[in-house]
């Protein structure tokens, strides 16, 4: 009995997900309330209803105490997780005993992280993010609410059964040869040859990678790319993994027989009817109407932002991170095979208007900023003039206010100007636009690949499930996490897989599994207090955590304490506010003349074995992977 | 805006809300807010919180179908139960564990149930002020233990046993044995200075007999602390008797304890006792009385001639009373007692009225004058708790004005004397007019008959009032599962003996008598002993910190002392609250390894106990990685060997 559900400070809901088995419960809830003969409200009605005070609440106790609800539980364990993101609160809700009141947080910053990917800054503002997920246009709605709650369960599905999305790290696979060779392809041949392409329509490939189902084959960055941190990178796995989900409960046959007959997957459709209707209508007058009248934009960017089409020659509209703010990227995914994607990021071309927008992000970012304000302002829309004006009256006037609370609607109002800026800049642009790499171009990007790998393609789905193994007696599964590149190793855990993982099949691997996935969480747990060293014996096991730093050289640097994080923060990992990275600014400023690598070891052994071998185990553990992890991936 | 944004995260809330009290649109919250604390709380706040949190609370039981448990805000967190249209919240700050607040909140409640019975019952009975001060005191006593460990085991507080010699521990011990030869007596405990010394009942039980004690020697406490005349010193010597509540399963367990007394468990009533039994206790017991009180109870074992020889006239009974009072300080409280056990039977009418919230008592007299059965709703309902509640109350409100308190006790008794002469007159009266009742009463109604009368009239009562309160019937009889018996209390200086008797025993001059007697010179002999055990300066901390828990018994051994915590021990109480939540969160767990760059601990539990363990001076450096050479790692072997000198046997 799950739900997830996103509403604006007026309890309107924005976006709701749940599944059948709580539907069911709130239609049974409402058919029982209802009169004879009544008909039951519309599903969307009843949660709005349902939730609704709860809602309230939330900002009566925001307002007045300065205080706000982040969990409730019950007498039969349904746990409910809420958390205020600007003006939008987002609501977990658990009552099958399947997620922790952790798991239930880190699903509300994933699906944070997720609305970033697609939306960019514009997930600042309450009352422009509401306008990108309430379309007015039914359909398109749906058509939104559709994709992002498939987006949602794909996720869900690889925090359960996937070791990388379980540490929220990227899983390489270990063929140090291949690795290279493919990391070179994508160099010299696949990226040089598109960006020099004439057909390239104002493109340029920026990152290209080979995914083999979650597992991270080749990646290759241009030069004058920016960094793609490891959150973006895991939330573009789960867009692929959405697009082209791995069956992880088919069987290893099946899937190498389909895999014969390529080429069928992929057939480009020039101009698909359905965007271009989505395109004329945004030429139309506009017909909504803010609530807001201070949020009063420039006509042109009224234009809502289109959800991803099926059309498979359409790139996906990402934004993803930047020194400045997120920037908006395409994304192509080009199924190799099953199983096998290779993926291409480009850079989406502003002709005359990007150094401007840029300069924008830059101070929306940090509007307090001011200097660069002043700097900038003739640039302006008269709304955000006018805000500007407000502020500075009241912020830095004798007969103002000065920097205090009263400060903040002001601000408010500044942000959402700002926001608005963005949208119109980014956001509306480029989604507007059809600009994509010509679908022949993709087209030989796709065959390039897979000519290349046609001889490897059936090593690596078998290596994906065997990535690498490890003889120590007693050692049950190990996961070998190096933060500062957010790459993770480990031993197979496919329960679900026909073919036998390191630990069988059948009851016990399924219970050494969740085993695993609670040592985590626990790991995590005392992380996030400080504990960064952590042994327990738990039934018949022995499970250990370290967590520590070394420089560049392997040189193990002392242990600093780490401070502890308030319970309400974000939850410790990659994917979503990146809690590693962080902690090695944290570091680095200890150490500033070196560079700071983080690395992490989790273990379980039998619980026979004695302390001391177990240690000793480790400690080689922690040594032998260090080696495969010096792969360069460029 | 945020008026009160430093409302909820420095202070700690309780409060019971009943929200049938507001369901309309003009109901007011407050009229809903039967308690608050702290009570000094603006009541635009206490309205605040308690509509936002009752509301969220209802919502989501509502979707959830099941009530709230906990709540947690970003700056607290609130323990919450909801029982017919009843919601009692309790915060602490985020990082108490979750099941420590848990319990204290069900510790607090089941503590309220104890002396006054069913919720919904006493405050038709009494008015929200006077059970307010109960409350107060109730979470004072939970909430007032000498160390953050404590609170995170909610655990029962003890003497430090490694001062005391052995002997003086067996005695006591001793001392409850012989009361038990009593078959009135169910269990006891014996305690000093608010602090446990023996007990015979389980630790939940003990906790709640322990609330009035706690009290009493913090007041001792304080004056000795002013340098004043001290009570502790001069003669002080009383008893006391007091209806309490058990749970069906509490009260189970007392009368069919696992070892030894298996013979009570085949009836409820104790009435045929062999005295092979007794016999059996007497070879552990040093009172050389044996034989005489063997010969005095014998009529008594069975209820109905000891209802029969319960002396019909209160007159008479006082009399006695005052004849046995060892001396005039005490003179009030047998005459309470004897109230009480009227009260129980008889209608204490004008005694009601002067405390009670008057008119819905009012209406339950006349509509139960039909019925012509009161005792019982009154054996029920706790009213006679008033007699001893008042003197309690009373007992608060002279702190609160912090009234010198020089002779308090004293002062306090002379002017009960006064009062109690005329509510005596009063009792006399109501007494004579409601003899027939006694005579019927006497003539032995089985308690199962009393029970099943007392959820009529409850019924009945309810029903009276279903315009205002609304339970559902099936939710009233779970109220009214509560089984009275009777808390008597001998107090000795600092020393308290408190047994936990059958109702009977009130009305039965031959058995108080007999446990009075047979325990009074060993009670002093103790207290004597106990008071000259100095109270033992901790010796020189060791190279180390541990808290071992006993989860059977409830108790916590430590070398953490009091409230100078230093920055090692603060270490030590974060990990043990982190790990002691993670092992109430895991069954499976036995053993854990914590540590961050400066601090190290260990904890270990089997299902009897939990310990941890801290090695203190400056960690040898090191880098977190694996490592075998690690010190972190040598903690369970040092624990083994370290706390072995204090008891604890890790092996």
């Amino acid at each position: 009995m799950k739900c997830l559900l996103l509403a604006n400070e007026s309890a309107e809901v924005l976006f709701y997900w749940t599944d059948t088995e709580f539907e069911q419960r709130v239609q049974e809830q409402y058919g029982v309330s209802q009169e004879e003969g009544e008909r039951l409200p519309a599903f969307e009605d009843s949660i709005n209803t349902l939730f609704a005070p709860i809602i309230i609440s939330c900002s009566t106790m925001v307002d007045r105490l300065g205080d706000n609800y982040t969990s409730f539980s019950t007498e039969n364990n349904h746990i409910y997780v809420l958390h205020q993101f600007e003006e939008c609160l987002y609501i977990a809700v658990n009552g099958d005993g399947d997620e922790t009141e952790e798991d239930l947080k880190r699903k509300i910053f994933v699906m944070k992280k997720l609305t970033e990917i697609m939306f960019g800054m514009v997930t600042f503002s309450g009352a422009l993010l509401r306008k990108e997920l309430r379309p007015q246009d039914t359909e398109q709605r749906n058509r939104l609410w559709k994709k992002l709650r498939s987006l949602l369960e794909t996720y869900s599905r690889l925090r359960e059964n996937d070791q990388s999305f379980l540490v929220e790290a990227v899983e390489r696979l270990i063929h140090p040869t291949l690795c290279e060779q493919c990391i070179e392809f994508l160099e010299r041949r696949l990226v040089q040859q598109i960006n020099s392409n004439m057909d390239r329509m104002g493109e340029e490939v920026l990152h290209a990678f080979i995914l083999v189902h979650t597992k991270l084959l080749a990646f290759y960055s241009s030069r004058n790319a920016s960094n793609l941190y490891s959150s973006d990178l895991l939330a573009l796995i789960i867009l692929v993994q959405d697009l082209y989900p791995s069956k992880i409960n088919l069987d290893e046959t099946s899937e190498l027989e389909s895999s014969s007959v390529p080429e069928v997957f992929y057939t480009p459709e020039p101009s698909p009817p359905e965007r271009e209707s989505v395109r004329q209508r945004g030429d139309s007058p506009p017909v909504f109407q803010f609530v807001d009248p201070d949020v009063q934009m420039a006509e042109d960017s009224l234009q809502t932002l289109e959800a991803p089409t099926p059309d498979p020659s359409a790139p996906s509209r990402v934004f993803l991170e930047s020194k400045e703010c997120p920037m908006p990227h395409s994304m192509y995914c080009l199924p190799l095979w099953p199983g096998i994607t290779l993926v291409l990021l480009t850079k989406v071309f502003f002709y005359y208007k990007t150094s401007k927008a840029k300069t924008i992000c830059t101070v929306s970012m940090s509007y307090l900023f001011i200097y660069l304000f002043i700097y900038l302002k003739s640039t302006f829309t008269s709304q955000l003039q006018n805000a500007w004006t407000d502020f500075k009256n009241k912020a830095f006037s004798r007969s103002g206010s000065g920097f205090t609370r009263d400060l903040l609607p002001s601000c408010r109002n500044m942000k959402t100007q700002l926001c608005g800026v963005y949208r119109q800049f980014f956001a509306a642009e480029c989604m507007g636009s059809s600009q994509r790499l010509a679908p022949h171009l993709q087209e030989r990007a796709l065959s390039m690949v897979q000519e290349k790998l046609m001889d490897w393609k059936d090593f690596l789905l078998v290596k994906s499930k065997r990535n690498i193994t490890m003889e120590f007696p007693g050692l049950i599964h190990f996961i070998y996490v190096d933060r500062s590149n957010g790459q993770m190793i480990a031993p197979s855990l496919n329960v679900t897989d026909r073919t036998v993982s390191e630990l069988g099949k059948g009851p016990l691997a399924d219970f050494i599994k969740k085993k695993v996935w609670s040592l985590v969480a626990t790991a995590q747990r005392y992380l996030q207090k400080g504990y960064a060293t952590v042994t327990l014996r738990d039934g018949d096991y022995f499970y250990c955590y370290f967590l520590w730093f070394e420089n560049e050289t392997g040189y193990k640097l002392e242990v600093i304490d780490i401070p502890s994080s308030p319970d309400d923060g974000a939850p410790v990992g990659m994917l979503t506010c990146d809690y590693y990275r962080k902690l090695l600014r944290y570091y680095s400023k200890k150490h500033q003349n070196e560079v700071v690598k983080c690395y992490e070891l989790f273990t379980v052994h039998l619980g026979v074995i004695p302390n001391e071998y177990i240690l000793q185990h480790c400690s080689q553990l922690a040594r032998k992977l260090w080696e495969p992890t010096r792969i360069p991936l460029l | 805006m945020a008026e009160t944004a430093t409302l909820t995260d420095s202070r700690r809330f309780f409060f019971l809300y009943d929200s049938s009290k507001v369901q309309e649109e003009v109901d007011l919250t407050r009229d809903g807010i039967y308690y608050f604390s702290p009570e000094d709380t603006p009541i635009d706040q206490q309205e605040l919180l308690c509509g936002q949190l009752a509301g969220v609370c209802r919502c989501v039981s509502e979707l959830s179908s099941s009530p709230v448990r906990l709540l947690h805000l970003r700056k607290s967190k609130y323990a919450v139960r909801m029982k017919d249209k009843f919601l009692w919240a309790l915060s602490c700050v985020v990082d108490i564990p979750d099941v420590s607040v848990c319990d204290l909140l069900d510790q607090l409640i089941a503590l309220f149930c104890f002396y006054n019975g069913p919720v919904r019952q006493s405050y038709q009975l009494y008015s929200k002020q006077e059970l307010a001060l109960r409350w107060a005191r109730y979470l004072c006593h939970l909430q007032g233990g000498s160390t953050e460990l404590h609170h995170i085991f909610s655990c029962l507080r003890t003497i430090d046993s490694t001062h005391i010699d052995p002997l003086l521990l067996l005695k006591a011990a001793l001392i409850l044995q012989a009361c038990q030869r009593c078959p009135l007596v169910l269990a006891g405990c014996i305690l000093y200075r608010g602090r446990v010394v023996s007990t015979q009942m389980p630790p939940a039980l003990t906790v709640k007999v322990m609330v009035y004690e706690t009290q009493t020697y913090s007041q001792d406490f304080q004056v000795t602390a002013n340098g004043l005349s001290s009570l502790v010193g001069s003669p002080f010597s009383s008893t006391a008797t007091t209806q309490v509540f058990l749970m069906p399963t509490e009260l189970h367990m007392l009368r069919c304890p696992p070892v030894d007394r298996a013979c009570r468990s085949h009836c409820n009533q104790p009435p045929c006792q062999p005295s092979r039994s007794r016999l059996l206790s007497r070879t552990l017991s040093d009172t050389p009385t044996t034989d005489t009180d063997s010969s005095s109870l014998d009529p008594t074992h069975c209820p109905p001639p000891s209802y029969k020889t319960v002396p019909s006239s209160p007159r008479s009974s006082l009399s006695d009373e005052l004849c046995f009072s060892p001396s005039p300080s005490r003179v009030n409280t047998p005459i309470h007692s004897n109230l009480m056990n009227q009260s129980e039977y008889f209608t204490p009418d004008s005694h009601v009225h002067s405390t009670s919230n008057g008119t819905n008592l009012c209406a339950v007299e006349e509509h139960l004058a039909g019925l012509n059965i009161k005792q019982d709703i009154d054996a029920n309902s706790g009213s006679e708790t008033k007699s001893n509640g008042l003197n309690s109350d009373q007992d608060i409100q002279s702190e609160e004005i912090k009234a010198p308190a020089n002779g308090y006790e004293q002062s306090n008794c002379l002017d009960n004397h006064s009062d109690l002469d005329s509510q005596i007159k009063s009792e006399e009266n109501k007494l004579d007019a409601n003899n027939h009742v006694t005579n019927k009463n006497g003539n032995g109604e089985t308690e199962e008959e009393a029970k099943t009368k007392s959820k009529q009239i409850n019924r009945k009562l309810k029903e009276k009032n279903e315009p205002t309160n609304t339970p559902s019937p099936h939710e009233t009889l779970e109220d009214t599962s509560l089984v009275p018996l009777v808390l008597y209390q001998h107090r000795v200086k600092g020393l308290v003996l408190a047994l936990l008797v059958e109702p009977e025993f009130i009305t039965d001059h031959s058995a108080r008598e007999e446990v009075h007697h047979s325990s009074l010179a060993s009670l002093n002999g103790l207290e004597a002993h106990l008071r000259n055990t100095s109270p033992g300066t901790p010796g020189p901390p060791g190279p180390y910190t541990f808290a071992h828990y006993d989860c059977i018994q409830n108790t916590l051994t430590t070398n953490v002392c009091g409230r100078s915590v230093g920055p090692q021990d603060q270490a030590f109480v974060k990990a043990t609250k982190l790990v002691h939540s993670h092992f109430s969160r895991l069954d499976t767990l036995q053993e854990a390894i914590v540590r961050n760059a400066s601090s190290a601990v260990y904890g270990t539990r089997t299902t009897a106990q939990e310990t941890y363990f801290l090695q203190q001076g400056t960690p040898v450096r090191n880098s977190g990685s694996p490592d075998p050479q690690d010190s972190a790692f040598s903690l369970p072997r040092k624990a083994r060997l370290r706390l072995l000198k204090h008891g604890v046997n890790l092996l």
